[in-house]
């Protein structure tokens, strides 16, 4: 399969000869899901801002489809999309013309994107909310604009940050349908989770992140191979990583 | 442990600071021009009414509603918290000491407002009334008098469990201000001291008794300093922006057409900052404004040349304010994250700018032609917003978005 995203030797920081993360090496495939997972301020929403091109790497680089943020920073961006851990909308903008500005940003057809609108609308249960401004919208609703937003481009990478929270189960259900559907398509997903019992039911690797480094990643097979730790869940496996038995 | 002795004065010092910050904000905005000039302009209108002003007109009765409102409305700044309601309510006991503070401070400001309002009436006391330093001296000490009793008994007021049963007070310290005012613009001194009587008697056996039989309402007094807050922060942000104030953001459908553009990639940026900017409650609220005020100032200003500086100016003003809009999303992942350029974003952004300036320029120049019927600087007027918008905004931007992004 071939790699879409492709993290080689990242490491960065928010201040300079402070690193956060470090060396990290992964790769997101074609046709897969890739779980990212670690405890509050291992590094995840760091690596994350590092793949979206918002923060630049100390050394090693981020491609996607091989090219760097650096080479092409228009063709780069326009082959994920996002979906933040904490929603984030415009205040002044209904639902529908969240949607319609996104797919415009994408550059998609107009014919493209009411073809693929209405039933998204509806397997979210949002039809009926499309001149709702998110004054209006709960923090699940949020969430739904936000995964609607991202699911409507189809992009081949979808990087996903704790998706599950305040969503309702229909939702999250909805959700991991279109990814699973995505995926059997040909679309890489990274996403971020500690919702672990989702996690081991849906990704199909794993990267373990402990304090700013990959202290672990691979198949569930794969992690139980190196942690020594037969058929334990990805819960204990976690778990015996998180208290730092694994270096 | 909290010392709540210096509470009140680490509070009101982080008060009266954000305050004068606030006020070198608005001093800036160079909004504050215009309302000296607005104030120059009422006071000569005000003079020219007071000759207007028929023989037989009821100054006493509208003066008397005017402070009764004046007296009973009184307003408390506690300076009180959220988090108050959790911190502070272990030691309500030891909160004797602030709220008096507050109270004090209450007084103080209470005072030199009547005092001011006084000092604008006067001239009508004056022509209606009565006239001599003696008698401003004496109106303005028994309005203050009744100002620091309707303030302390307000206080004590507070103590009530209800809203209706603060009311119920409300309306009789209302009654008694109204009559005590109207004796006081009679000049019925004897009357005036057996109001003083009546107001003793109220203050130590209806007030003064809610002190022991209720503690403090914390979540009104809360309610209350917060709608007081916000009050401050909307007059405020009039002149510049308060963060602190959540933005409205209102529908007008009208204005919808604006907002809308044919579905392309390069349209994206364009259709985002014109629904912004009609939706939102400043930015929107605030051209309005700058075009209004523009057209008082070029109703003032003598006609001439010089006017197209005038314009100019507000072409200055109407910029720098609305560049807040792009930085706005400046902390917005997912506007970051488009895959559209950001030279191509701050591009839009200065061709939508340079749209409003020209529409701006227009109106000016319709409004000066109508005025004076000099066409010729009329017709100038457009084209100074062109030209300031090709000369002037690229670097403009450059200095306020490139760099601080």
């Amino acid at each position: 399969m071939k790699p879409i995203l492709e993290v080689s030797d990242l490491t960065g920081g928010y201040m300079p000869n402070q690193p956060v993360i470090h060396n990290l090496n992964f790769s997101v495939k074609e046709s897969e899901i890739v779980g990212l997972i670690g405890l509050n301020g291992a590094g995840k929403s760091t690596t994350i801002k590092h793949i979206l091109g918002l923060m630049e790497p100390m050394s090693g680089s981020s491609k996607i489809l091989e090219q760097t943020f650096r080479d092409e920073p228009e063709i780069y961006r326009s082959q994920f999309t996002y979906i933040p851990e904490i929603p984030i909308l415009y205040d002044e903008l209904t639902l529908w013309e969240h949607l319609e500005l996104t797919a415009m940003a994408y550059g998609l057809e107009e014919q493209t994107f009411l073809a693929r609108v209405r039933p998204l609308l509806e397997e979210f249960r949002m039809d009926n909310k499309i001149k709702w401004f998110p004054n209006q919208f709960s923090k699940g609703m949020k969430q739904k604009v936000m995964i609607l937003c991202a699911l409507l481009v189809e992009p081949k990478l979808y990087i996903v940050d704790e998706p599950f929270v305040g969503l309702d189960p229909l939702g999250i259900q909805s959700f991991l349908e279109y990814m699973v559907t995505f995926k059997n398509s040909g679309a890489g997903v990274l996403m971020s989770t500690h919702i672990l019992s989702t996690a081991e039911r849906y990704c199909d690797r794993f990267l373990i992140l402990h304090e700013g480094r990959l202290v672990l990643s691979g198949t569930l097979e794969e992690l139980r191979e190196r942690s020594g730790l037969t058929d334990a869940t990805l819960d204990e496996i976690y778990l015996y990583v998180a208290r730092g038995k694994v270096t | 442990m909290i010392d709540v002795k210096k509470l009140w004065r680490k509070r009101r010092n982080a008060h009266l600071t954000q305050t004068l910050k606030y006020f070198s904000l608005m001093a800036n905005s160079g909004l504050i021009v215009s309302l000296i000039l607005l104030i120059i302009v009422g006071s000569i209108y005000y003079a020219k009414l007071l000759k207007a002003l028929p023989q037989d007109f009821p100054a006493v009765l509208i003066l008397t509603v005017l402070f009764s409102f004046l007296l009973t409305k009184s307003a408390i700044r506690t300076l009180l918290k959220e988090g108050d309601l959790v911190f502070l309510l272990p030691v309500e006991s030891g909160m004797k000491h602030y709220f008096s503070q507050s109270l004090s401070s209450a007084i103080a400001s209470g005072s030199f407002v009547t005092l001011f309002v006084f000092t604008l009436t006067w001239p009508i006391v004056q022509v209606f009334i009565t006239d001599g330093w003696k008698m401003y001296v004496t109106f303005a000490f028994f309005l203050i008098a009744a100002k620091v009793f309707n303030l302390y008994v307000a206080w004590e007021e507070r103590r009530l469990p209800y809203k209706s049963y603060q009311l119920n007070y409300k309306i009789m310290r209302f009654i008694v201000n109204f009559v005590y005012v109207y004796l006081l613009f009679n000049e019925a001194y004897v009357f005036l001291i057996a109001m003083f009587a009546i107001m003793y008697v109220l203050k130590n056996f209806v007030f003064e008794v809610f002190k022991k039989m209720h503690g403090y309402q914390w979540e009104m007094l809360l309610a209350e300093e917060q709608t007081l807050k916000l009050k401050g922060y909307r007059l405020v942000n009039y002149f510049t922006d308060v963060p602190a104030l959540k933005q409205t953001v209102h529908k007008r459908p009208l204005l919808n057409m604006l907002g809308t553009f044919s579905f392309k990639k390069k349209n994206m940026m364009p259709a985002l900052f014109m629904k912004t900017f009609t939706r939102s409650g400043d930015y929107f609220g605030l051209y309005i404004r700058l075009i209004l005020i523009g057209f008082l100032f070029l109703y003032l200003v003598p006609p001439g040349w010089w006017q197209l500086a005038v314009a100019v100016l507000f072409f200055q003003m109407l910029t720098l304010q609305l560049f807040t809009l792009y930085t706005q999303y400046k902390w917005n992942v997912i506007f970051n994250i488009y895959p559209i350029e950001s030279n191509v974003k701050v591009t839009a952004f200065m061709k939508w700018l340079r749209g409003l300036l020209l529409f701006q320029g227009l109106l000016y120049g319709v409004f000066y032609g109508v005025l004076t019927g000099d066409w010729l600087i009329a017709l100038l007027m457009p084209a100074a917003a062109l030209v300031y918008s090709l000369l002037r905004l690229p670097s403009l931007t450059k200095k306020h978005i490139t760099l601080s992004s």
